[in-house]
């Protein structure tokens, strides 16, 4: 095992007294397994293929260190809060700081405003209530997962959890705020979400920063949908250019269900979604928007597998990227339509735009179809700011820096517009014009 | 309000313009006419600052400045308007989000106030009525899914919004039936003014029918080869463009 490994195999072992539902049988079995795991597997390598264009030295090269349980007092201040909040949006918050639950920050007045919604600190559920979770905490993230996965797994300790009965509806998105506070730390948000039949809700998922440390954050989250369930997801990547991300999102959509994810990524250093979704019962939909707009030296891979396992479902990616000075990005698109999956209706699109001469894409789409009646299409393209359009603004008066933040926005511009939460969309809207100004 | 001297350009490395000589006073309209390829886009493009037309030589003054020293959207600003042949399409923003840019933009440089949204909207409409555009339009995408007469229309609806002090009109005609023909050019009408002037560039005597220019200027080879008033341009259309080759054929 290799001293990165190793140095994340002791934290994890030194945390196993203070970790939830200790005595919970099914729930030990399961962190020793995906402890096994990690120890057989380690953390990818650019060798293995599906990490062959992010290389995981950013993280492995440092030492990040749990933190333990602290005293009351936060480390983020009510102000500082304030100053992350999303303008004018009400929701059931609940904030994490370095993966530690901050019941202070949080804001659940409306929690319990609809009836047959839970939205809870994953760790009390599981001290309390673990039976509510046992079918499905751990039953999403893939069989054979990667080394980081198997370390959350390893580990379970905190996060949301947000349990919908049939056809709760709450009042208000849910969002999940993780901040990362301390320097050099670690942490390992766990979430699940579990949507019974007809139920509905929106969800935010936003990672953050206080101050410009670096930290890594290795997140999994889980979503069972049920039959005819809707869910609205949104992940918002918004962490100081120090901080490395790896993120993993995994869902099951039962008959008739519809998920949308929207994986938007414009902080960090090191950034990998991966984000599995199998559409298990016939007439599933699944929507995945990406929206990533990085510079510097940032690094954003989204690695995306659509799994149709049944037949007369449906499913549409659109991610696009803007990519400046030195930044890198890949798309991995990964469609498998399984023997039987008949009438399978999947497109997968990917469009970058380079703003500099040293940005690069890796764009690769890969479909595996063993069904033969079925609609599959990708597309990929990579370009640049168009000449002609940056003429036709300036000659209409506006500034070249203007123009192209004009432009560069444009390109993005129906992806955010497919976001349902209006006070996120404006405030997405906001970050990007005031990053395109920032970054001309 | 402009005088042209002697002025040379390449495009792709071609010399296209080669000594164009034009002076326009405030109050006045020229038509440029000309066969294909005689350089008429190209004199538009370079008025208005276009990368990729190279000015090789001679000397472009705009109320009393150098022209040809202005960035694109300084040269918007103090108020040259180019109508383009071919509007570009933008999707993703807005024609009311470009038209209430440009104008503040516009604004802030001569020092007036931005107006604001309800301001806007108010005058916009007014604009609108006035080349026949629906509101619709206004909210869809810059020029996407346009026909190529709502495109025209376009341009000129910017034009009657900017109020340009020197408006060039590249083939502004082409592409349009009779109809639009006529709202186009009864938007450009609207603009004639003593402190305004306008040039527009034309393949066809069509448009001058509409439009009535106080100058005919016939451009060939890069040069501009005969210049009269707007009876030059009927005889263009009797006799067709074929005269200017025998002339340049002849000793």
């Amino acid at each position: 095992m290799n001293p990165a490994a190793a140095h994340y195999l002791d934290q994890c072992r030194a945390l196993a007294g203070e970790l939830p539902g200790r005595r919970v049988g099914w729930l030990q079995d399961r962190r020793r397994a995906a402890l096994a795991r990690f120890e057989e597997v380690g953390f990818p390598s650019q060798r293995d293929e599906d990490w062959r264009y992010t290389a995981t030295r950013p993280i492995t090269a440092k030492r990040f260190h749990t933190a333990a349980d602290r005293d009351p007092s936060p480390p983020v201040t009510a102000a500082q809060l304030d100053a992350l909040r999303i303008k004018g949006l009400q929701s059931h918050r609940l904030v994490f700081v370095d993966g530690l639950f901050c019941a202070a920050l949080s804001d659940r007045s409306e929690a319990g405003a609809a009836s047959g919604v839970v939205v809870e600190s994953l760790a009390r559920v599981l001290e309390e209530r673990p039976e509510c979770v046992e079918h499905a905490l751990g039953s999403v993230t893939p069989r054979k997962q990667h080394g980081f996965t198997a370390l959350n797994n390893a580990c379970i300790r905190d996060g949301v959890a947000v349990l919908l009965d049939a056809n709760a509806r709450p009042a208000a998105p849910v969002e999940m705020l993780f901040i990362s506070a301390a320097e050099d730390g670690f942490a390992q948000p766990r979430n699940l979400v579990i949507a019974g039949k007809a139920s509905k809700a929106g969800l935010i998922e936003r990672h953050l920063s206080v101050g410009e440390h670096a930290a890594f954050t290795n997140s999994a989250t889980e979503i069972v949908l049920g039959e005819r369930a809707e869910i609205d997801y949104y992940l918002v990547q918004t962490q100081s250019p120090a901080a490395h991300h790896i993120c993993g999102i995994w869902a099951k959509q039962a008959r008739a269900s519809r998920f949308r994810c929207h994986t938007v990524t414009l902080g960090g250093a090191l950034v990998r979604n991966d984000l599995g979704v199998e559409l298990a019962g016939e007439q599933a939909h699944c929507d995945m928007l990406g929206l990533y707009h990085i510079a510097g030296t940032q690094h954003v891979d989204n690695h995306t597998t659509m799994t149709h396992a049944a037949e007369n479902c449906s499913s549409r990616e659109l991610y696009k990227g803007v990519l400046d000075a030195r930044s890198r990005a890949v798309f991995h698109g990964r469609i498998v339509v399984a023997k039987g999956a008949q009438q399978t209706n999947a497109a997968q699109t990917n469009n970058n735009l380079l703003l500099s001469r040293g940005a690069e894409i890796d764009s690769k789409p890969q479909l595996e179809i063993y069904a033969d009646d079925v609609k599959c299409s990708h597309g990929a393209t990579v370009g640049r700011i168009d000449a002609d359009a940056l003429f036709y603004l300036r000659s209409r008066g506006l500034g070249e820096a203007e123009a192209r933040a004009l432009l560069t926005f444009a390109f993005v511009n129906d992806v955010v517009g497919e976001i349902a939460i209006g006070e996120l969309r404006e405030a997405l809207a906001d970050t990007l014009a005031q990053h395109l100004t920032d970054n001309p | 309000m402009l005088t042209i001297k002697n002025l040379s350009a390449n495009v792709d490395g071609k010399p296209i313009l080669n000594g164009i000589n034009l002076e326009i006073k405030a109050g006045e309209i020229h038509a440029v006419m000309g066969p294909n390829g005689s350089g008429k886009s190209t004199l538009a493009n370079v008025l208005a600052g276009r990368e990729g037309y190279e000015v090789t030589g001679g000397k472009v003054r705009y109320k009393e400045r150098d022209l040809l020293e202005m960035a694109p959207e300084i040269r918007a600003r103090e108020g040259v308007f180019l109508a383009f042949q071919y509007p570009v399409e933008i999707p993703g923003v807005t024609n009311l989000y470009l038209l209430k840019a440009s104008l503040n933009a516009i604004r802030k440089h001569r020092g007036d106030d931005e107006l604001n949204a309800v301001e806007f909207l108010k005058l916009i409409k007014e604009k609108a009525a006035l080349v026949k555009m629906s509101e619709e339009f206004l909210y869809r995408s810059i020029n996407e899914g346009f026909s190529g007469g709502e495109k025209k229309r376009n341009e000129i609806l910017q034009m009657a919004l900017l109020e340009p002090t020197l408006s060039v009109l590249d083939e502004t005609d082409s592409g349009l039936d009779i109809d639009a023909l006529k709202v186009v050019a009864d938007g450009v009408n609207t603009l004639r003014g003593d402190d305004r002037a306008m040039l527009v560039v034309t393949h066809y005597q069509r448009l001058l029918d509409y439009i009535v220019p106080d100058f005919v200027h016939v451009l060939h080879g890069g040069r501009i080869v005969r210049s009269g008033d707007k009876s030059l341009a009927l005889e263009l259309e009797r006799e067709g463009y074929g005269w200017l080759a025998e002339q340049a054929a002849a000793p």
